[in-house]
């Protein structure tokens, strides 16, 4: 969808439902509207619905943040220890990767 | 013509180009097949893995041709290209070479190839065989059972190995590591390399309850088998059939005891290859001839007056630590043994017990010393030292020595039955006379065997296992019957001679065109035990053997020789009346059958494996196994394409970037056709 042929209010009701939409353990809503409503958040001149669409910017961006930091220290954490947790790590896999301890 | 027959043609003629067309993949060009490799594989055990591995895409080395240690010493200190991968002749392939190589951390592969030097030993198991299912104390510090051996069949080498046999292959690695390799070793990275690619990569990893588990995993995507249990079939046949009656009403012979003839039917080696002339081709080979001398000369009254029968069995997978034993002793104490699912008062078979064995005796290897005869056991009884003074009184060759058990099938039964009466007959006192025990080299040279059609030549192999079956024969015959034999009947060592070289030679020998009909490889047929859901060629075939020269003659060759209706102490079967007449047939009632011979450990719901109770063997899945040689360009060369590469990509994103942002220039705009109605 092009933002330039979409009316403000339109702007701000998906920039919202985006941000509500992302609550459902969904991140990569939240990191898709922090960047696609970039430009119109901190770059456009000011409107009278910018105000709003800014705060969820913003508050999507730390949301989808929270959870990139989450995955990553997960993702080491699990690939770290995956052989001395044994049987646990091997219960929690949905695919075993072969020939690896 | 019409159109269509035109088409036809023309596709037809287009297909013929494409065929003729040579469809490599043009980065499989750059390599050449080296054939007839035989990988070394990875073996898991409750607590650990023993075996190679490569790398997932193979592990890659430059070739270094070394004919002895000293070179290869030399490249580990000065090369200036690794990782290598040396080729060396076989008889080099020790544990000091090993560790040396996993030590200087260059090494990514190693080829070993046979060549003429004689061996004076060359043995990888341990120097006391199976040793944690052994009994305590039988393997004694001064007198190791196998002395050379180097348990690097059981080490586990984080690099893969592969064998090599075919002389030209070995050439051609030769040929290419001294036009490219074999100079100035300085400047070896500067120019390219003929380098190997060893690909065996093994999924399994750890030990066995990590691979069982991973293989179980309901959740997984995407689901692999990492490991398959160890495991075969045991033989076993009784001289007489365990029922009597006439064919439909049979009972079971429920108040008989049994002499158990056993031997087993494994060996194992470092590579995908085994040969097993001493170990265990000397005891089958026994085991059968006995079984055809005693079917001679005892009858079925002597039996019957006795109600003493004699249970020949052959254990397989007794090399990983007494597989078929572990089970089957496991099935006799269960009440499982002949047959899973029997009650105690059925009216097919006797259930079988370890009470109801009388005498077990195990032939172990008898090829390596024609002087002499060993008779190992552990305590002194009525059974064994009155069937050891008959044995004594056949033969002087027969020694007998107390206190002693090398490594046997007889183990697994007195560790569970302390007073189980048994003996194991060798050709060694107190370590083995076989220097290539569980080796590729223990084959027909090892115990001196030629094939010799009518076994005429007095001092051979063939006459001393055949005098050997007598012995045993005689004395288990007086054992039943209480009298000394006398008569003429002897073992026939033209079988001898046959079954050798069915073992050793070619499998489509006579014996087996006597028992079946298939068409077999002229390679002598693999001992190694195997996975568990895969039949050994070799145990089909002895079983057959066995079977027959058990067997009792059952009338007419025809097509009504078949279990019908059905008798489950029996099998029917056509086969040929004898060696020297394969074309007659007749109908033969078998009492051969097969036990599963798969360690209780993978049958025992919930087991524990850290117990040690049980072996645990399994054998990694992998998918590839091969050798491959190409030439490594040099290191700049290398660094050269890499770059050209990456510049071509980036250079490639400029001008995309600038055709875009010039793009109204370059394509002029498609003019719009109508005007916008809506503005």
């Amino acid at each position: 969808m092009d933002l330039t042929k979409v009316s403000n209010e339109k702007k701000l009701s998906l920039c919202q439902w985006y941000f509500r939409i992302g609550f459902l353990f969904l991140p990569f809503v939240w990191a898709v509207n922090a960047i696609w409503f970039f430009n119109e958040a901190f770059r456009k001149p000011a409107y009278e619905e910018q105000k709003r669409i800014k705060k969820y910017v913003i508050f999507s961006g730390i949301g989808s943040s929270i959870w990139l930091i989450l995955i990553v220290s997960w993702v080491t954490t699990f690939q770290l220890n995956r052989a001395r947790w044994g049987a646990f790590a091997d219960y929690i896999s949905f695919i075993i990767p072969v020939g690896t301890p | 013509m019409n159109k269509t027959t035109k088409c036809t043609l023309n596709a037809c003629f287009i297909l013929c180009i494409l065929s003729i067309g040579y469809g490599e993949r043009t980065k499989d060009k750059m390599y050449e097949r080296i054939t007839g490799a035989r990988g070394c594989y990875r073996r898991l055990n409750a607590t650990h893995q023993i075996g190679c591995s490569s790398e997932r895409d193979g592990s890659t080395g430059v070739i270094f041709y070394a004919e002895t240690t000293e070179k290869l010493d030399f490249i580990l200190h000065n090369g200036t290209a690794p990782p290598y991968i040396p080729v060396m002749p076989v008889k080099i392939l020790t544990a000091d070479v090993i560790r040396k190589l996993i030590d200087s951390g260059i090494v990514s592969g190693l080829v070993v190839h046979a060549n003429n030097d004689t061996l004076d030993y060359f043995t990888h198991d341990y120097q006391c065989p199976n040793p944690l299912s052994s009994l305590d104390g039988t393997c004694k510090r001064e007198s190791l059972w196998n002395p050379h051996g180097t348990a690097l069949l059981f080490t586990d080498i984080p690099f893969p190995i592969f064998y090599l046999e075919e002389e030209e292959e070995v050439w051609k690695i030769r040929d290419c590591f001294k036009k490219f390799n074999d100079f100035d070793y300085d400047a070896q990275a500067d120019r390219p390399l003929c380098s190997l690619e060893l690909k065996s990569f093994m999924y399994a990893t750890t030990d066995t309850p990590t691979c069982k588990r991973r293989s179980s995993i309901m959740t997984n995507l995407n689901p692999v088998k990492f490991c398959d249990p160890l495991g075969d079939s045991n033989i076993w046949s009784s001289l007489y059939p365990l029922v009597e009656g006439s064919r439909n009403e049979t009972v079971p012979l429920r108040n008989h005891k049994y002499i158990v003839i056993s031997a087993r039917m494994d060996t194992t080696s470092m590579f995908e290859k085994t040969a097993g002339g001493n170990s265990p081709v000397t005891g089958i080979v026994t085991l059968l001839t006995l079984a055809k001398y005693l079917k001679g000369i005892l009858t079925q009254d002597d039996i019957n007056r006795a109600k003493l029968n004699i249970l020949f069995i052959l254990f397989n997978g007794e090399t990983y630590d007494y597989i078929g034993s572990q089970r089957l002793l496991y099935d006799m104490l269960n009440g499982y043994f002949p047959v899973k699912g029997l009650h105690e008062t059925n009216d097919i078979l006797p259930i079988i017990r370890p009470d109801d064995i009388k005498l077990f005796i195990e032939l172990s290897q008898l090829g390596n010393n024609m002087d002499k005869l060993y008779v190992h056991y552990l305590q002194n009884s009525t059974q064994i030292d009155s069937f050891y003074s008959k044995l004594r009184n056949y033969s002087e060759k027969i020694k007998d020595v107390p206190s002693s058990m090398p490594p046997a099938s007889l183990h697994t039964f007195m560790k569970k039955l302390p007073s189980f009466p048994g003996l194991v007959i060798s050709d060694h006192e107190t370590s083995y006379t076989n220097h290539f025990y569980n080796s590729i080299f223990d084959d027909a040279v090892n115990i001196g065997f030629t094939y010799d059609p009518n076994a005429t030549e007095q001092n051979s192999l063939q006459y001393f296992i055949a005098n050997v079956s007598e012995v045993i024969g005689n004395s288990v015959y007086e054992t039943i019957t209480g009298k000394h034999y006398s008569g003429k009947y002897t073992a026939d060592v033209v079988l001898v001679n046959e079954l050798f070289q069915c073992y050793l030679e070619d499998p489509n020998c006579k014996v087996h065109r006597a028992t079946q009909k298939g068409k077999l490889p002229k390679v002598p047929l693999s001992l190694y035990v195997g996975v568990d859901h895969v039949a050994n060629y070799a145990t089909t075939l002895t079983s057959l053997t066995l079977g027959w020269l058990t067997a009792d003659d059952a009338g007419e060759s025809n097509i009504n020789c078949t279990n019908n209706p059905r008798n489950y102490a029996f099998k029917y079967y056509n086969m040929s009346k004898s060696i020297q007449e394969l074309n007659v047939t007749r109908c033969y009632k078998i009492t051969m059958n097969t036990t599963d011979a798969i360690s209780p450990a993978f049958i025992i719901p919930d087991y524990n494996w850290t117990s040690g109770q049980y072996s645990t063997w399994t054998e990694s899945t992998w998918t590839e196994m091969n050798v491959r040689i190409f030439l490594k360009p040099s290191s700049a060369h290398e660094k050269m394409t890499i770059a050209i590469g990456s510049l071509s990509v980036i250079f490639s994103f400029i001008f995309v970037y600038f055709v875009k942002s010039r793009s109204h220039i370059l394509f002029t705009p498609p003019l719009p056709t109508e005007a916008p109605t809506d503005c």
